[in-house]
């Protein structure tokens, strides 16, 4: 509210000296410079009055205690099943509604292989087998994807322009990507983030939050599940690697 | 949040250069001054790809509305021509 608000009062100082200063230098003072400057300071004003609507009407604190809620639950659930394989983001053509990440509650050391749309619940199984089973829960990733205007295709180059457009644009927790994809491996490169990672359990099977919204666009974009295979952060800039499974 | 705060500057510092420099140039028309400004403002707003639906729909108003005064800053240098002839 505090952002919203200085948006606003700068616009309308801007907008009272503008045109203070324009009347001021056109009809007493006669100064063809001075005029400019006030046309320019109500330019800028009009910009920043019209900007105040764009933005968000919640503060980050409560956007950060929300997350960070959210987080703590799920590490709770993590940290309680013992869970310790990696999550897998499956998109919405796989989950029935929006991208999510499928927990395989036990592995063997292959990717569980998902070929139908997994049912809408928490516990849920993808194969025969007794083994088959797993968690599908909801990721930011998930809220994150619903933010795109417009669906990706599977390119590395569309992939970049959606995860720019969403990083730094929409959520502005990034200054900008780099996406590459070989071999079915993608591999991204965010520069400059904004957002802290923790190492916990939680953290290892689902990812951290700009992982967790890659992988979700990634999967949607490909239209294939995804894994996390890597992710570092180094030098201002966070590498994060995906292997597209299937 | 970044981005806006960045776009504001751009603009900012883009107009505010243009200003100095045609007054060094000795330009002394509000009208040059005036569609400069507004050819400015149009680029760097097109130029941040990245804004959101909601941002750049409030943007394309004040864009119409700064080109509306432009037409009318033409159609007045239009008029004041055929009055010479």
């Amino acid at each position: 509210m505090l952002r919203r608000n200085s948006y606003t009062w700068t616009g309308l100082g801007l907008l009272v000296a503008g045109i203070v200063i324009f009347c001021a230098a056109f009809f007493i003072f006669h100064q063809a410079w001075l005029s400019a400057l006030g046309i320019c300071m109500l330019i800028m004003s009009f910009i920043l009055l019209a900007l105040r609507k764009a933005i968000p009407n919640i503060p980050p604190e409560v956007c950060s205690l929300l997350l960070e809620t959210g987080v703590d639950n799920m590490a709770t659930l993590i940290e309680e099943l013992g869970i310790n394989t990696k999550a897998i983001y499956i998109p919405s053509s796989l989950s029935n509604t929006f991208p999510r990440a499928f927990i395989p509650l036990h592995s063997n050391g292959s990717n569980p292989r998902i070929t139908r749309a997994l049912p809408q619940r928490l516990i849920v199984r993808y194969g025969v087998g007794p083994e088959d089973i797993g968690l599908l829960i909801s990721t930011i990733g998930s809220a994150a994807t619903g933010m795109l205007e417009v669906k990706p295709g599977a390119t590395s180059n569309e992939l970049e322009s959606a995860l720019t457009s969403l990083f730094t644009g929409r959520l502005g927790i990034a200054d900008g990507t780099r996406v590459t994809y070989q071999n079915n491996h993608i591999e991204i490169e965010i520069n400059k983030p904004r957002l802290e990672t923790s190492s916990d359990l939680s953290h290892q099977c689902l990812g951290g939050p700009l992982a967790t919204i890659a992988a979700s666009v990634a999967a949607e974009s490909w239209d294939k599940p995804m894994k996390i295979t890597q992710e570092e952060q180094r030098k201002g800039k966070y590498y994060i690697e995906l292997e597209v499974i299937g | 949040m970044k981005i806006y705060n960045r776009y504001f500057v751009t603009v900012a510092i883009v107009l505010l250069s243009t200003t100095v420099i045609l007054i060094a140039a000795g330009q002394t028309s509000l009208d040059i001054f005036y569609s400069i400004f507004v050819i400015e403002a149009l680029i760097v707003t097109e130029l941040f790809v990245y804004f959101n639906k909601k941002s750049r729909r409030v943007l394309n108003i004040v864009g119409v509305m700064l080109f509306g005064g432009f037409g009318i800053v033409l159609c007045i240098q239009v008029l004041k021509a055929l009055l010479i002839f």
